[in-house]
């Protein structure tokens, strides 16, 4: 027997939901875990074999028992019939004796009567008695058991005897001589009635103690059934209840602990095991059920381990994103440093701080400042997009007037559109509404796109514009510039892209605005678009919430 | 009158002497720290008109240097100027809180620098 098997099913780590514990769950827990009934529970339990055969085996049990009561059941009908039947025979023959002595009786009487009437008629009424005797005698000597035989001889002779001696008093009456025939009758008549009558009373007798014997026989025999069959019922419903006692506990226990096991398995200990001495059914059932506890552990360890790389891939990324905001902070002052020292001292020398300049320097000083400014705007660009790309851009919130922000662009970018020759123009209906957002950046995206369009608009114009469009504002700038193929307006937001190289050789740029200008609508939670026909000219919408309310981060 | 003490804290030479250059044809004085902790020993040594700071500083932080400043009665009402980077989300309003009068971004216009500092300590 395993060792496990000394436990009991209510030993287990996290009990299952106990099931209604009445004063029957508590007897049987009382016998399994105080009576050697527990031990052979489990012996029942580890016999190999399936429950099928098992449950057989215990009804195969009862029935023989049954079986056997009822043979033995027969068997006392039969005996008691026969022993009635020897008593009726007792009785037959007592009686029988008794008719004999009555016959007898009478067969004196009518010899008296003759010797008074002596007439015919009384003497054949003897006779008649006579034969009355001897008839019934013939039924009691047929078949008479031989302690009677000889008594039966005695009684056959003293009746022959008797015979004779009536058949000679009758003879006697009718020659009348009745003093002889009285003395006759007195005489030897008489005592033969005596002697008969004795002999007759023996053998009634030994029917009367037969019948006595047999009496005490049947009795002390119902007495014997009595016991035998009160003790084949107790044997029986002891049986059963003990067969049925075993067998469904050595199949609960385990289905009990199956259920323990599953509750703990349920809770999340995949570690459980379950122990059953069965080798059953149940016992297949608790291997497997081992198995899959394994199998959850292996896999339950498999993704906790899984989910600690992930925690530490998180860990490390998390720490790359920080380095990689520090190392943007730190850029972003190393870089505007050298920057501002360049756009500094070129802006001194042409203020005239260190004297008048010679008219020749004018032109290179102005492009240093000019080409100082451009790097400054490459610079910021880059910086922007790593900032939103690394997910650490944050709108500044406020209150703001679109017409302030077209009017900031037009007013920076008026002085280009004039060196080009273009006509640049600002609408702004009168009735625009005061909206919420991060206008510095709102006026980035409006100055990026407006720039563009000068940048790639030869002649004609260029016309920015805000209206109001529901819930949101809609900021449109067109132009009458080279135009751009549909097939690529969708990739124009994409970073990095221009439309080709010698675009990007004979107008400049980074490639980096209509991406970034994208992102900072995207994070405002607006949208950005553009139609264009090639030589004709475009158009670059993006519209932006009337009311922000909090950035959405990239 | 005399003239006006200006601070500039500001660990970069070239930096420094744009400001000194830009300042020598006006009437201010000019005194200049390369590190917070110098920047903060000097405005309690020489009682400057307004103050220069850079957000990005060795030792402590622009910053740090801007609330110590402010915390001391005998610099608490000087003007500040915080010469900001770009790059630093909400850098303008981390100066502001920590008690700058004003700010400026890198690369700032020199002129531009001249402007505000006329107008937060006009030259007398």
């Amino acid at each position: 027997m395993p060792p496990q098997a000394a436990s009991h099913p209510e030993n287990g780590a996290v009990p299952a939901p106990a099931p209604h514990l009445g004063w029957g769950e508590g007897l049987a827990r009382f016998l399994l875990t105080r009576s050697p009934l527990g031990l052979v529970v489990r012996w029942f339990a580890s016999v190999p074999g399936s429950v099928h055969a098992k449950l057989l085996c215990g009804f195969m049990l009862i029935t023989l028992v049954l079986i056997a009561m009822g043979a033995t059941g027969l068997q006392i009908i039969a005996k008691m019939s026969r022993q009635s039947q020897l008593m009726h025979q007792a009785h037959d023959r007592g009686t029988w004796s008794l008719q004999m002595e009555h016959a007898f009786a009478m067969q004196m009487n009518f010899t008296s009567l003759a010797l008074i009437l002596k007439d015919e008629a009384t003497i054949a009424r003897i006779l008649r008695e006579n034969n009355r005797f001897n008839n019934t005698m013939a039924r009691i000597e047929e078949a008479s058991p031989p302690e009677e035989r000889e008594l039966i001889q005695r009684i056959r002779t003293a009746q022959e005897e008797a015979m004779t001696t009536v058949a000679d008093i009758a003879n006697l009456v009718r020659d009348g001589r009745l003093d002889e025939a009285t003395k006759l009758q007195v005489a030897k008549e008489y005592p033969l009635y005596v002697q008969i009558e004795a002999l007759i009373n023996q053998v009634v007798k030994i029917e009367q103690d037969k019948m006595d014997g047999l009496r005490r026989s049947v009795a002390a025999e119902n007495q014997r059934a009595l016991i035998l069959m009160g003790g084949f019922v107790v044997a029986s419903i002891g049986l059963a209840l003990l067969l049925g006692f075993v067998i469904s506990w050595s199949f609960i226990l385990p289905v009990r602990e199956a259920q323990g096991f599953l509750g703990r398995v349920a809770t999340g200990d995949f570690g459980a095991r379950i122990a059953v001495p069965n080798r059953d059914e149940f016992g297949v059932l608790a291997d497997h059920l081992n198995r899959m506890s394994r199998e959850l552990q292996r896999l339950h360890e498999d993704q906790r381990a899984a989910a600690r790389e992930l925690t530490t891939l998180n860990e490390k990324l998390k720490r790359a994103s920080m380095a990689k905001s520090e190392f943007l902070a730190s850029m972003s002052h190393e870089l505007r440093t050298p920057m501002n020292a360049i756009l500094g001292f070129t802006e001194l020398m042409l203020d005239g701080i260190y004297g008048e300049i010679p008219p020749s320097l004018k032109g290179p000083l102005t492009d240093v400042q000019a080409n100082g400014k451009h790097l400054l705007r490459l610079i910021n660009e880059v910086l922007d997009l790593s900032k939103i790309e690394a997910g650490r851009m944050e709108l500044s919130l406020g209150e703001y007037s679109a017409r302030d922000v077209v009017e900031t662009v037009t007013a920076s970018l008026r002085s280009l559109a004039a060196e080009k020759g273009l006509e640049f123009s600002a609408r702004v209906p009168e009735d625009i509404p005061p909206a919420v957002g991060d206008a510095k950046r709102i006026t980035q995206c409006l100055m990026n796109l407006a720039g563009n369009a000068l940048k790639f608009t030869k002649e004609g114009r260029v016309e920015i514009g805000v209206e109001p469009k529901g819930n949101t504002l809609l900021y449109r700038v067109s132009d009458t510039g080279i135009g751009i193929p549909q097939d690529q307006i969708g990739r124009l937001f994409e970073e990095f892209r221009q439309l080709d190289a010698t675009v990007a050789h004979e107008f400049g740029g980074t490639g980096l605005g209509l991406s970034i200008t994208k992102k900072f609508v995207e994070l405002h939670g607006g949208r950005v678009w553009a139609e264009s026909q090639v030589g004709k000219g475009s158009t670059f919408f993006f519209s932006i919430p009337l009311r922000v309310d909090k950035g959405r981060p990239t | 009158m005399s003239a006006k003490t200006i601070l500039y804290v500001e660990d970069n030479e070239f930096n420094r002497k744009i400001v000194r250059d830009l300042l020598a044809r006006t009437s201010y004085r000019l005194v200049e720290a390369t590190d917070g902790e110098a920047g903060v020993t000097m405005a309690l040594q020489e009682s400057p008109n307004l103050i220069l700071m850079d957000i990005q500083l060795p030792k402590i932080s622009g910053l740090d240097a801007t609330r110590r400043l402010r915390a001391d009665p005998r610099t608490a009402q000087v003007p500040i100027i915080a010469i900001t980077s770009y790059a630093l989300s909400g850098d303008d309003q981390k100066a502001l809180d920590a008690g700058a009068s004003a700010y400026l971004a890198k690369p700032y216009s020199p002129r531009e620098l001249l402007d505000l500092i006329r107008k937060l300590a006009p030259e007398s």
